[in-house]
């Protein structure tokens, strides 16, 4: 769209209809930068070069300074009339149906964020007890456990011994709880954000497979990514800390509430995917627009 | 589908007229240098950064051609530190940053329905200053009294550790050459992001509340904030090495004191947000591309601003990750490891929300498209090994190995130059008027990603096996010799491929089909004016109710503005 003719104007004010104000053109931006440069480049050419750029900035200071002060220079730009069709080309998907069939397919309660919270903590603490019971079983010490965790934040321990992983150490008890109280808090908020969407059994789901699932998972890297730490934790003692904090955390999440979850329905409609072909009376999915061709 | 039309003005019919500028080729001169048209100023961006990453192609080429085969003599040991390191700085500041801000030039204004942006004359300062500071690194070429047959480029690698940048180490004007022309560069970013950062917030249309702005726009705003926060400690860092050179102060001179470990310190306080500098912009073009050609609206817009912001803000508390090696404490590399692993949450988000919205979309498999899965693919599998080397344990085995070039040219090409081309190729016809040709397109595609995956994935292995970066030469018994010469003949197919985009660029300015306004049936506002637009954006001032304007205005029977 051609600009031309611009009319320079230094006036200020409304511009007049059909015309629109933009701002004028100008050199000294171009200028300033070339001074600044010139001025840098100096350092590595001739110092000579440092005037030319002095002179180039300042005269290019005082041209900008003059652009926009008293009042901003600008150039009032005609306005050619424009007149566009849009026709949609391609399909689209069609939209999710927010109606009262449809919102019964949608879980229309949730747990409160709190119970997740209150699940968390009681899980966390739960899952403590068989842990200390290992502890204080195999290496008569209740520091034993809480250091194999909080070891990580003891920056003179590089392969601490025994004794010294039975004995309190303040960073470690920090390091641990801050690991134990931020893993398990959010692992228990997470458990009430999807027990409600997830299967028939919450329990079995959250107190048993999850956990089981990710103590395998921790059993199988931790050998690479920590040999030390996985050589020191006994993985049937583990697992059972895990499963007590899934079936309590599950069990305090699922007594929050008797909310009325969807199994009998696909995992997609679950959890409110828009997607074709999922939603009664939606088969295909897609609303064809027509064949028109654009303009 | 009804025939919606959009009256703009009076509703006459007009012929828009492809070239702003006529004259003598002294006025068309006169008109870019004077310019203060964002849209302007953004295609010079976009023309400098693309003629530039043909500069730094080709050093890359001249770097593979010598590791291609071990005991190579084609580049002197002078001549090939000078060449990674200005093939690093050169994509880096040269052509990575310029081409996103050349983007964020065009389409920030248009896509929030303004006239310009909110300091023109800044912007145009701007622009030169970065453009000028360009040139005079690539002066060093042929300025000055070299050692060798290349002027006094730097040859101190793109991070330029100390004490290698000590005038005892690094005599003559090398490293002058890089410390001024990135601090003057420096400038023109800081420019640019206060620019782009008052846009957004103050110069929207009627109607475009926060919650309605196009993700880019988002995206971008958080890129500047992240601009000035990070390149203060560059520039800050670039003048105390210069006080170090010329006046004598010991800042980062170890044999006085001073400390290489604070260089390290304020260059990686840039250097890891200038990662996300990066990537931010190559994630809000996939969240704009992404959409259209899923037929559906971006799944979980709120979840995707938050997590933009969110990678913002973490993306600053992660910088000692790069100096796992220089001797913090373990409990120094367990916070920067656990806040890089951080990371991957916000990240893991946007990824899932963008297969989200192709899940269940009509997908269109055109040029910008495909560039987008392959960027989603190429992504997840650059953060998996981002996630290793976050690891300190395992960082400490692989630091300044090939491996972790391997990984961060999966994040800077796999990513970024990726979604840089999906771009290119979605709003090429918005400034030019014309479209790409596809065939060509769909031949430059599959080459890139042919070439990458054969280089890059590769590329891993010398890492692996014990191959550290910046070595000119080898010895043929280590193992890595086939590898090598794989990854060069991964990065020649890549060359080919960014030559049949080049010419696809030329070509289609002069022959492609016409695009009209709208050739892709988008829905931000950009899309709501000609092609190229007119230099004052919008004849009615527009006016939105939803966060896809034009979808409202093609389909007034099921507005967007009836669910927000």
């Amino acid at each position: 769209m051609s600009a031309d003719p611009h009319s320079h104007a230094t006036g200020h004010g409304e511009p007049p209809s059909g015309i629109v104000r933009l701002p004028a053109s100008t050199p000294w931006p171009f200028l300033m930068s070339l001074g600044v440069v010139l001025m840098c480049a100096a350092l590595v050419t001739s110092m000579w070069l440092i005037w030319l750029g002095l002179f180039l900035f300042v005269i290019s200071a005082v041209g900008w300074f003059r652009a926009v002060l008293p009042h901003e220079a600008h150039d009032d730009v005609p306005v050619a009339d424009e007149f566009f069709s849009f026709i949609p080309e391609y399909e689209k998907v069609a939209r999710i149906e927010i109606n009262e069939t449809h919102r019964a397919q949608l879980p229309l309660e949730t747990f409160p964020i709190s119970s997740g919270i209150k699940g968390g903590i009681l899980g966390g603490i739960a899952m403590v007890i068989p842990a200390e019971i290992y502890g204080i079983i195999r290496y008569h010490s209740v520091w034993y456990v809480v250091n194999l965790l909080g070891g990580a934040g003891v920056g003179v321990w590089s392969n601490p011994s025994v004794e010294e992983m039975q004995r309190f150490n303040l960073q470690a008890f920090i390091t641990a709880n801050i690991i134990q109280g931020a893993t398990t808090l959010l692992v228990g908020i997470l458990y009430g954000a999807m027990l409600p969407i997830w299967p028939k059994r919450p329990i079995l789901l959250g107190g048993i497979i999850a956990p089981v699932a990710w103590t395998g998972l921790l059993h199988s890297i931790l050998g690479i990514v920590n040999p030390f730490l996985a050589e020191r934790i006994d993985w049937w003692s583990f697992a059972a800390s895990q499963v007590i904090f899934g079936l309590v955390a599950g069990y305090v999440v699922s007594r929050s509430g008797r909310l009325k979850r969807l199994s009998q329905v696909p995992l997609p409609v679950r959890l409110g995917i828009e997607a074709p072909g999922i939603h009664p009376g939606h088969e295909g999915g897609h609303e064809h627009e027509g064949d028109e061709h654009r303009k | 589908m009804a025939d919606q039309s959009y009256p703009v003005g009076q509703g006459v019919e007009v012929t828009v007229e492809r070239s702003p500028a006529r004259g003598t080729w002294l006025e068309v001169v006169h008109d870019w240098i004077t310019t203060v048209d964002h849209k302007k100023l953004g295609i010079m961006y976009i023309a400098y950064a693309l003629v530039f990453l043909l500069v730094a192609g080709f050093e890359a080429m001249l770097i593979r051609i010598q590791l291609i085969k071990p005991h190579n003599d084609f580049l002197s040991p002078y001549t090939f530190n000078r060449m990674f390191t200005m093939h690093g700085t050169t994509m880096v500041f040269l052509v990575g940053m310029p081409i996103l801000f050349g983007f964020g030039n065009y389409l920030v204004p248009l896509m929030i329905g303004a006239r310009d942006m909110a300091f023109p004359r800044l912007n145009a300062f701007s622009f030169w200053i970065s453009s000028f500071a360009g040139l005079l690194l690539y002066y060093s070429f042929i300025g000055g009294v070299g050692l060798s047959g290349t002027g006094s480029a730097p040859d101190i690698a793109w991070f330029a550790y100390a004490p290698l940048t000590e005038k005892a180490f690094s005599p003559g004007h090398t490293t002058d050459y890089w410390a001024i022309a990135i601090l003057a560069n420096g400038i023109g970013s800081i420019g640019t992001a206060i620019n782009i950062i008052a846009t957004v917030f103050c110069m929207r249309c009627k109607g475009m509340t926060l919650s309605r702005i196009p993700l880019l726009p988002w995206l971008y705003a958080t890129m500047s904030f992240l601009v000035l926060v990070a390149v203060s400690p560059l520039t800050a860092c670039q003048a105390m090495l210069l006080l170090d050179r010329y006046l004598g102060a010991h800042f980062f001179d170890t044999q006085a004191g001073g400390s290489a470990i604070l260089w390290a310190h304020f260059f990686w306080i840039f250097g890891h947000p200038e990662v996300y500098v990066l990537v931010l912009p190559a994630f809000a073009f996939a969240n704009e591309i992404i959409p259209v050609f899923s037929r559906k609206a971006i799944f979980g817009y709120p979840a995707m601003v938050a997590a933009s912001v969110g990678i913002g803000f973490i993306s600053l508390g992660v910088w000692a990750h790069h100096m796992f090696t220089i001797g913090m404490t373990s409990f120094g590399n367990a916070f920067f490891t656990l806040s890089t692993m951080l990371v991957s949450i916000p990240t893991g988000i946007k990824t899932f929300n963008w297969l989200a919205t192709i899940w269940g979309g009509k997908i269109r498999f055109e040029t910008p498209m495909l560039f987008s899965i392959a960027f989603l693919f190429q992504w997840v599998i650059a953060g998996l090994t981002g996630i290793m080397l976050s690891v300190s344990a395992w960082n400490w085995q692989l630091h300044n190995s090939y491996f972790v070039v391997a990984h961060f040219h999966y994040v800077l090409v796999g990513a970024i130059v990726f979604m840089i081309f999906a771009a290119i190729y979605y709003w090429y016809p918005k400034i030019t008027g014309r479209m790409l040709d596809e065939t060509l397109g769909n031949w430059h595609f599959w080459l890139m990603v042919i070439g990458f995956h054969v280089t890059f994935d590769v590329m891993h292995f010398p890492g692996l096996l014990g191959m550290p970066r910046q070595i000119y030469t080898y010895e043929p018994d280590r193992g890595w010799n086939t590898l090598n010469f794989i990854v060069s003949i991964g990065g020649f197919i890549q060359a080919i491929a960014i030559l049949i985009f080049v010419y696809n660029m030329v070509h289609s300015y002069f022959r492609g089909d016409d695009a009209g306004p709208d050739p892709w049936d988008a829905w931000t506002l950009e899309w709501a004016t000609a092609s190229p637009p007119p230099v004052y954006n919008f004849a009615i001032e527009p006016e939105v109710a939803s966060r896809r304007p034009l979808w409202d205005r093609k389909h007034p029977e099921d507005p967007d503005s009836a669910f927000e």
